[in-house]
């Protein structure tokens, strides 16, 4: 009947050493006691209420028992909450977990730390009726375009409707202050501390760090351009403007313009860091990732931001004066904006500029190392980009390649002839096929090297012509090999170009681009002209299904 | 007839000699009887439960226009049944019957249902007060023609006997003609008091002047303005010469550049005054004399007055204020109270430690002292020597209480804070001193509001013994003693003209008691749970009160009428402000929110709706300003309409 039964009266009587208690008196009392129980409790929950508090607490049942004049229960005091936890295999039962305390051990412990004590702080939980971004107030989802004055209103309560809008001396609070310098002391000195990492966090989370953007803006540009030879400090540099860039409570774009032009320096720079020690490559992919994001997310509010910093690039590459690393950068750059950027821009004028890189890439033209792993650099490079593009298009359509009813008639067709031994041919595809298709082509430059000693351009030279191939006719091409006139006739089977022989292939195969680049959903003519370009180093963008389909 | 049957029959009997006949026939009968007797002990428990078990879903299946209503007399009905079969002992059947359908009345009545659901025996409902109330009153309900006659028809076809007699017992309906009241009026449907209901409309019809005082520094402001306003017509030169002078005189040194600022700000002091003028066509509050004798501002302290008068920004639904938000930080869930001066210079806290703490603003602005040396090295203080320590202290620590102090209030001018604690005492400090000056002792049980009035001098408290008091600072004793409510006085709150303090309590109604004689003014009933906070807006015509479930409610005082009310918050209401010209009220509340609530729209439904209670306006909702995890516990609006508000930081979130 009551909530509280009479086993527990019985087991309460016992402890205090009545130990033949009648049942009837048990019966009785167990409503009483369950009564009495609500009663303290809700005196306790006015006290908690007059605390100000929502949570119960032992002070509370204490205050209430001190208000019915009834001796408080000794021991229980604590400021916090207690802690309950559930007994096993019960499902409204609950206990608090007192562990056994041994004195020696509070003894021997070291007295804590004085807790620290009470104070008051302010901040300006409103002004006017809208919350400033500061971190003392809770994060708002999105940031509105921060309307002019309201923020300069500090301070004054007497708010006059201002008629003129004088230029704002903008005050920086103290606290901004030192942790700008801080952060500027972390990105010059210590950028590999663990601490740089817990900067980076706090600059891509927190609010309030608005007032700040344009001293970073104006701080990235100055560094950037004294630290071009300092890599560490120019990747430090980079990922402040990411978590900046990543920051949901920064209002960016008024100083986008500002920090472009630093990342774009870092992209396609000349020399970054020290040639010869410092991993450049990779600061300028870091810079390509983030010039791409920042196309990505504001391309729609500035029409123009895509269409510049294209055109920045596309010179870059196209001009044969600059260095293969400004190439480099220039390319990793635009592919990082998207295979459609890759189709329009690079594939056009990817027949030339192998032209202009085939020399450098060979020993025998090219006697300085250095360069020669650069030019396999970018070789890479543009073997990533154009076969990101082509993935791109299989992924679009991929019943180009694979329709059963083409498949025998590809497989009829005659293959081209390289001039290469057939075991350099397969060495070269080997080795292309151990790269996943994300990494560079040519990371390692010493191992390309020791692979290609002899090798007279792989790629370039090996005769065009042939069809959207697969490795295994191709590994067999010295079986079935033919007649130039085959190769015309396949030409013409496939492409509807009618190539002019061996000697004629280079103008069939611009042909061939010319034709994919108007049809451009047409992937098979792009594959196979990148074949023709890249060899098969470009298989291995090809996705693992639709290769087993051509064998 | 029966009994003259039986008669005959034993007479019958007993002349023809048949004395076994008669026997048996006896023995017969008593078993019978007894039968009788047991079973009807029995059916009385299943009878209640059938009765209110049919009426409930008699209720629920009526037509969708009186369902309403007619659902209203099941509250009643049921607490009623219950008690009763409590009353005859059915202790077994009361639980079952409370568990059975207490579901349909836990959203309105939760709070009641909790206390009532401890009763065990017919002793409890002795002892409860609650109890006690609704056996001894009768509850009113009003009930439209029709639906009364459904009501009525129900129980007579029906014939169930158990509820006739419950609801013949303790309601009392009162019938009005026409269509059924709209459901969200129906706040005071069912409520309980202490008095009856027509007591309660019979102190609400009392007269009330709930104007401002005559003589109060703001009608002397609005006096020199309208004369300034003549001198303006008189020609605009001169008011600008004039102008100039009283600059000159304040103090001025700065020139030009504050002269044009001044201008600017006696435009819009103009336009405010315009505003004012407007509304005040419409109802200019009625000046009133002043019951006690109340002290004069000195001078000085009227000239500051004035001057934020005059700086004072107007705010409306378009113009939100400034908020200026003060963090308690480090508290160890001790605050349980904190307090605000009218200048924002000065902050209070009250702690569950028996202390008291100020801090001066002021001093903590200034750079490099407080709070940044405390930070870095809070660990070292525990090294220094205890004097070293008190200078080292960024606040002053009053010590005096011997339990957790429940409220602190500044004067008027700063000089004087009130605390109260559980030590049932009151103690008045000195913030100059930072001494304890008195300590009064009157109530025997924990004060839990203590409130000076907007003068000074004055001041009211509020405490578990069911009263709240009036002392005057230089008495130990208290000067009336307001006793009516039925539970805890939790609030208190003065009403700006002095004459009158506002008290919200555990019985979930708010009064307004006459200070001058101490008797109940008004009785305002709507609440569902306990008051919490109380704010009377500066016209003094208007109050808002908030509960402990997040309601908030807005009451004429010369009607005791309410706008209806609106579930503002998701916890306790902490706190209600209204800003100096009453246009907006700000309300803070456990959810970690201030929310500013336009009045002026509902309050013109207000006046609007004098002489029928229909759907009145609710309140319009601001703006929000969610908090960092800090509940707010008090607020505050500046003479110049800047919005304080004070809360401590909830730590582990």
């Amino acid at each position: 009947m009551s909530i509280v039964p009479k086993e527990t009266i019985e087991v309460i009587a016992q402890s205090i050493g009545i130990s033949n208690l009648s049942p009837d008196v048990s019966l009785a009392l167990a409503p009483d006691v369950e009564y009495r129980l609500r009663e303290i409790t809700q005196e306790a929950i006015k006290c908690m209420r007059h605390s100000k508090r929502t949570v119960l607490t032992a002070d509370d049942v204490d205050s209430a028992l001190n208000l019915r004049n009834i001796e408080p229960i000794y021991g229980f005091a604590s400021g916090d909450p207690l802690k309950f936890k559930r007994a096993i295999g019960h499902k409204d039962l609950f206990y608090l977990d007192d562990r056994e305390v041994d004195f020696k051990e509070v003894i021997d412990t070291p007295l804590p730390k004085a807790p620290l004590d009470t104070a008051v702080v302010t901040h300006w939980l409103a002004i006017e009726g809208v919350q400033p971004a500061i971190p003392e107030n809770p994060p708002i989802e999105a940031i509105v375009a921060p309307a002019d004055g309201k923020k300069t209103d500090h301070g004054k309560d007497d708010s006059l409707p201002i008629d003129l809008k004088l230029p704002i001396k903008h005050v920086l609070s103290r606290e901004l202050q030192m942790y700008f310098d801080k952060i500027g002391e972390l990105i010059l000195g210590r950028a590999e501390t663990p601490l740089f990492k817990d900067a980076l966090l706090s600059l891509a989370k927190d609010s309030g760090l608005h007032p700040l953007v344009p001293y970073f803006s104006y701080f990235i540009a100055d560094e950037v351009s004294r630290n071009l030879n300092n890599l560490p400090i120019l990747f430090a540099l980079m990922r402040v403007v990411k978590s900046l860039l990543s920051n949901p409570h920064i209002h960016i774009e008024p100083y986008l313009h500002q920090m472009m032009p630093s990342i774009i320096t870092c992209l396609v720079a000349k020399r970054v860091g020290h040639q010869i020690s410092d991993n450049h490559w990779a600061i300028r992919d870091f810079a390509a990732k983030i010039v791409a994001s920042i196309c990505r997310r504001y391309g729609h509010v500035y029409h123009n931001l895509q269409s510049r910093l294209t055109k920045t690039l596309i010179h870059a590459f196209l001009d044969p004066s600059k260095a293969l690393t400004q190439h480099y950068g220039a390319i990793q750059g635009l592919s990082a904006l998207g295979p459609s950027v890759v189709r329009l821009l690079i594939l056009p004028n990817l027949e030339t500029y192998m032209q202009l890189l085939d020399p450098e890439m060979q020993l025998d033209k090219q006697k300085n190392e250095l360069k020669r792993k650069e030019a396999w650099r970018v070789y890479g490079s543009l073997l990533l980009a154009a076969g990101s593009c082509l993935y791109d298009c299989l992924r679009l359509f991929p019943g180009l390649l694979s329709p059963p009813d083409i498949l025998p008639w590809k497989t009829n067709k005659k293959l081209a002839l390289t001039n290469l031994p057939n075991n350099k041919r397969k060495a070269s595809s080997r080795l292309t096929a151990h790269q996943p298709p994300s990494k560079k082509l040519a990371v390692d430059p010493a191992g390309t090297n020791s692979q290609f000693p002899s090798t007279d351009g792989p790629a370039t030279s090996s005769s065009s012509g042939s069809n959207p191939n697969h490795h295994h006719s191709h590994n067999s091409s010295n079986n079935n090999s033919s007649s130039t006139g085959n190769i015309t006739n396949t030409n013409v089977n496939i492409n509807n170009v009618t190539g002019g022989g061996a000697h004629g292939q280079r103008v069939a195969v611009s042909n061939v681009l010319r034709q994919a680049w108007k049809e451009d959903m047409d992937a098979a003519h792009l594959l196979s002209s990148l074949h023709g370009l890249f060899g098969e180093g470009i298989f291995s963008f090809i996705q693992p299904a639709e290769m087993h389909c051509f064998i | 007839m029966e009994e003259e049957v039986e008669k005959a029959v034993f007479a019958y009997l007993r002349k023809r000699g048949f004395r076994l006949t008669e026997i048996a026939l006896q023995e017969e009968q008593s078993r019978l009887s007894a039968d009788a007797s047991l079973s009807r002990s029995e059916s009385d428990a299943a009878k209640y439960y059938d009765g209110y078990g049919k009426l409930r879903s008699w209720a629920y299946n009526s037509l969708d226009s009186y369902r309403h209503e007619l659902l209203r007399v099941l509250y009643p009905v049921f607490i009623h049944c219950f008690m009763d079969l409590v009353a005859q002992g059915h202790m077994q059947e009361a639980r079952t019957f409370f568990q059975t359908f207490r579901e349909d009345h836990e959203m309105m009545h939760l709070r009641d249902l909790q206390k009532l659901e401890g009763i065990l025996s017919p002793s409890h409902l002795e002892e409860m007060e609650l109890a006690r109330l609704w056996r001894q009153n009768k509850v009113k309900i009003r009930l439209c023609q029709y639906s009364y006659e459904l009501l009525v028809q129900y129980l007579h076809k029906t014939q169930s006997l158990a509820m006739l007699g419950v609801i013949n017992e303790h309601i009392n309906f009162e019938v009005y003609p026409g269509q059924p009241a709209s459901i969200s009026d129906d706040s005071e449907a069912v409520s309980l008091i202490g008095t009856s209901q027509d007591l309660a409309r019979e102190i609400n019809q009392k007269e009330l002047h709930w104007g401002l005082l005559e003589d109060s520094v703001e009608e002397r402001m609005e006096k020199a303005l309208s004369e300034s306003d003549k001198t303006e017509v008189d020609g605009n030169k001169e008011a600008d010469t004039e102008d100039n002078n009283k600059k000159k005189t304040d103090g001025n040194k700065h020139g030009t550049a504050v002269n044009n600022k001044k201008k600017k700000d006696k435009v819009v002091g103009a336009t405010g005054k315009t505003i004012r003028s407007e509304t005040s066509m419409v109802s200019v509050p009625p000046r009133v004399k002043s019951e006690l004798t109340l002290p004069q501002f000195p001078p000085e302290v009227e000239q500051s007055i004035l001057e934020d008068l005059r700086n004072r920004v107007q705010l409306g639904s378009l113009a939100l204020p400034s908020v200026s938000f003060y963090t308690f930080l480090n508290t160890h869930n001790g605050l349980n109270c904190s307090t605000i001066s009218h200048d924002g210079s000065l902050v209070a806290g009250g702690f569950s430690d028996s202390s008291v703490k100020i801090w001066d603003m002021a001093k903590i602005g200034q750079p490099g002292r407080a709070s940044n040396s405390q930070g870095e090295n809070g660990s070292m203080q525990g090294m220094h020597s205890l004097a070293s320590d008190e200078a080292k202290r960024p606040y002053s620590l009053l010590q005096g209480h011997s339990g957790p102090v429940y409220s602190v209030s500044f004067s008027p001018f700063a000089d004087f804070l009130l605390s109260s604690s559980s030590d049932n005492t009151i103690r008045l400090w000195s913030t100059r001193l930072n001494a304890n000056l008195v300590s009064y002792k009157g109530h025997n049980f924990p004060v839990w509001d203590a409130q000076f009035s907007p003068m000074g001098h004055y001041f009211a408290t509020a405490s578990h013994d069911r009263t709240a008091r009036l002392w005057s600072m230089e008495r130990i004793q208290p000067l009336r003693v307001m006793a009516g409510h039925l539970s805890d006085v939790d609030c208190v709150q003065w009403h700006p003209n002095c004459n009158y303090i506002a008290t919200g309590s555990s019985d979930k109604t708010v009064r307004l008691w006459d200070v001058q004689t101490g008797n109940c003014a008004r009785l305002f009933i709507g609440h569902r749970s306990m008051v919490v906070s109380l704010a009377i807006s500066p016209d003094g015509r208007f109050m808002a009160s908030g509960d402990e479930d997040g309601t908030i409610m807005l009451w004429d005082l010369s009607t005791g009428r309410s706008v209806s009310p609106i579930i503002g918050h998701n916890s306790c209401v902490w706190t209600l402000a209204f800003s100096c010209e009453g246009t907006l009220l700000a309300s803070g509340s456990a959810d970690c929110m201030v929310k500013l609530w336009d009045v002026t729209s509902s309050m013109k439904a207000l006046k609007t709706d004098d002489s029928k209670s229909g759907p009145a306006s609710r309140l319009r909702l601001l703006k929000a300003l969610p908090t960092k995890s800090t509940p707010v516990y008090t607020l505050r609006f500046s003479r110049r309409n800047l919005l304080f508000a004070a809360g401590a930081l909830s730590a582990g979130s």
